[in-house]
């Protein structure tokens, strides 16, 4: 028997030539002496080469046959779907994808083996500047449904979900997926590094995307922003005292800033939409933020604070 | 060269090798031994098995050619069957990894919309279809101030805001790298006061001036956020006991292990590294009522010292309306 890269290499080549399919019988035909004689072990040995075949992207196709071999399955591979496209990459092109994959560290080797095929190889470019962005399985998969428009089904907090994927997003280190959700009928956010398991796809173009559909304008930059709507209270004016006044001025925003005291301290106004981001954000501050304004928003941090201080009167701090 | 001791490469992967390096050997025409292996990250002795392999393949009458391979005094000299003269298309995570790069660099200090990169990614995306894919790295200004004086090896002084001792103070250093990770820029720099390299936070950097001197540049490596100081042994652990369905909100830190704790089920028991007592008590004002410190002992009170120490604040600072 041939050793498994021989034969694969054989398998492959022979499926790329061949104009019609080929059934099983005919591939042992040819392929004379690499595969097993006993039957079981012929199958089972098939079933491993095409599976490495695929896991490799080689879209082989089959069919199954009528006439004199009706009911037999048999293989081909389209050459037009196996081969890379001509990308007319020029040379600086091609430098300037090997500076972007040397920009990011990811934990896996896609980058790398992408730019093989593209004819870009050798050491690493050395980089002064970089990014961590952090790679799932799940996200490939992700962008081609979105590129193709198909609906997408997960396991997302011990549910099933069927989504139809508008678009893909890192944010803040975190990817998330957004798009239109078939069981609650609405456009909803995903976590992509809370999936459950694998992500199926369905059929290409199953869906349309609204066509003034913008992923950023659907996910606010900051997460004070994201919430319930519901809610009337948008905003809130924390005071920051003098020790913090420049390093939340320069995280906020000179725009943001409504006050500034005589002893240093400033008022920002802030986005309080989503209470949690919101009250995280007051509470990284500890003593040197307080919200003055609204009474309701002041209320709830007192509340909450009060909670772990263990003071059953301490909500009364809340009161003018 | 230097051979790597490895173990035997499956044959899936000899494989995915083999197939991009045929039509690079195709397009390339004659060439050593010592570039093929440098280009595709393997030993001279790895690209000959695999080249000599290769040879053995090919079938008549389906193959009229074979794949024709002999190397020569450190050359290789192919010639490669129009079977195997393309390489294999992009693979799904292929195509997202070189997008991905790509968009992320056009993020980056330095990024120029409408060169190569640009252009390169727009014939990648009409490959690969390409919509709603954003990569928002939400870059600070000063990150391109410090970016510029990576390149130019230029010493800055900055205040810094230290949170772990709450304290801004004035620090010399040359940077050397900018880079972001989990949501934060930094810029890895080597800092006069420690006399060792450093990665500083550059929403920290208060303000930042130039000096107007100049060192070479030095190639850094850069390091793994997750394990700053969680490698350290000497960092105290906390143990913490949370609702399971806070344990997002400890997820962005280095953890060294998290339990389901066996007396009730929607509770988890988590071990962390504790950067400093600030950044314990910061955490656990954020995590509210329902999370407790297990041990250490002196921690137990800590975040309702804290949580009274902020509302004295809301004593002294009155409701605006």
């Amino acid at each position: 028997m041939a050793e498994p890269l021989e034969r694969l290499t054989n398998l492959l080549a022979l499926l790329l030539e061949t104009r019609r399919p080929l059934t099983l019988q005919q591939i042992t035909a040819e392929l004379v002496g690499q595969y097993p004689v006993n039957d079981h072990a012929l199958r089972g040995a098939f079933e491993r080469d095409k599976s490495v075949l695929r896991d490799i992207g080689v879209p082989i196709e089959q069919q199954v046959l009528s006439g004199n071999d009706a009911g037999k399955t048999a293989y081909r591979i389209d050459r037009r779907r196996y081969e890379l496209a001509d990308l007319d990459l020029t040379d600086d092109e091609r430098h300037a994808l090997q500076l972007a994959v040397a920009a990011v560290r990811t934990d896996d080797q896609w980058g790398q083996e992408g730019l093989w095929k593209l004819g870009v190889g050798g050491d690493r470019p050395s980089r002064s500047v970089a990014a961590t962005v952090p790679t799932f399985v799940a996200l490939p998969v992700l962008r081609e449904a979105v590129a193709a428009r198909a609906t997408v089904s997960f396991g997302y907090r011990d549910v099933g979900r069927i989504l139809d994927p508008f678009g893909l997003l890192l944010r803040d280190g975190y990817w998330y997926v957004i798009g239109y959700d078939h069981g609650h009928d609405e456009v909803r956010t995903f976590r992509v590094d809370r999936i459950d398991g694998a992500v199926s796809a369905g059929n290409s173009g199953s869906f349309e995307r609204p066509v003034d559909f913008d992923i950023r304008a659907v996910f606010p930059s900051d997460p004070k922003l994201l919430g319930d709507p519901e809610t009337e209270i948008t905003h809130a004016t924390v005071r920051i005292a003098a020790q913090r006044a420049a390093l939340v001025a320069g995280e906020v925003g000179e725009v943001a800033v409504t006050r500034r005291h005589s002893d240093g301290s400033i008022d920002v106004e802030v986005p309080c939409l989503n209470r949690d981001a919101f009250r995280s954000w007051v509470l990284g501050l500890t003593d040197h933020a307080v919200v003055v304004a609204p009474d309701e928003v002041r209320a709830d941090v007192v509340a909450w604070l009060g909670q772990i201080a263990g003071d059953a009167d301490a909500t009364t701090a809340g009161q003018g | 060269m230097v051979a790597v001791k490895r173990g035997p490469r499956p044959a899936q992967e000899r494989l995915r090798r083999l197939l991009v390096m045929l039509p690079w050997l195709m397009q390339r025409g004659d060439v050593s031994l010592a570039e093929m292996a440098h280009h595709f990250a393997l030993t001279e002795n790895e690209v000959i098995a695999d080249l000599e392999l290769a040879a053995l393949c090919g079938l008549p009458p389906f193959v009229d050619e074979m794949i024709d391979v002999f190397i020569d005094d450190g050359m290789v000299y192919a010639g490669i069957p129009r079977v195997f003269t393309k390489p294999l298309r992009l693979t799904a995570p292929e195509g997202f990894a070189l997008l991905i790069a790509g968009r992320a660099a056009m993020s980056m200090p330095g990024a120029e919309p409408d060169g190569p990169l640009g252009r390169a990614l727009t014939k990648l995306a009409a490959t690969l279809g390409d919509d709603g894919l954003v990569v928002d790295l939400e870059r600070p200004a000063i990150a391109d101030r410090i970016a510029t004086a990576v390149d130019a090896g230029e010493r800055l002084v900055m205040t810094y805001w230290t949170p772990a001792r709450d304290e801004s103070s004035e620090r010399e250093i040359i940077p050397r790298a900018v880079f972001t990770d989990r949501g934060h820029w930094y810029v890895l720099a080597d800092d006069e006061r420690s006399g060792a390299e450093r990665s500083f936070r550059l929403d920290r950097i208060l303000d930042l001036h130039p000096t107007g001197e100049f060192e070479a540049r030095r190639v850094v490596v850069l390091p793994d956020t997750q394990r700053w100081f969680a490698d350290d042994a000497d960092v105290e652990r906390v143990t913490l006991r949370l609702p399971t369905d806070s344990l997002w909100q400890i997820e962005r830190y280095p953890v060294d292990s998290i339990e389901a704790d066996a007396s009730d089920p929607a509770m988890s028991i988590a071990v962390m590294p504790v950067a400093s007592e600030q950044w314990l008590s910061r955490l656990l004002l954020r995590l509210g009522r329902d999370t407790a410190v297990v041990e250490p002992a002196r921690w137990q009170m800590l975040a309702a010292s804290t949580a009274t120490d902020v509302l004295a604040a809301y004593e002294r600072v009155k409701p605006a309306s």
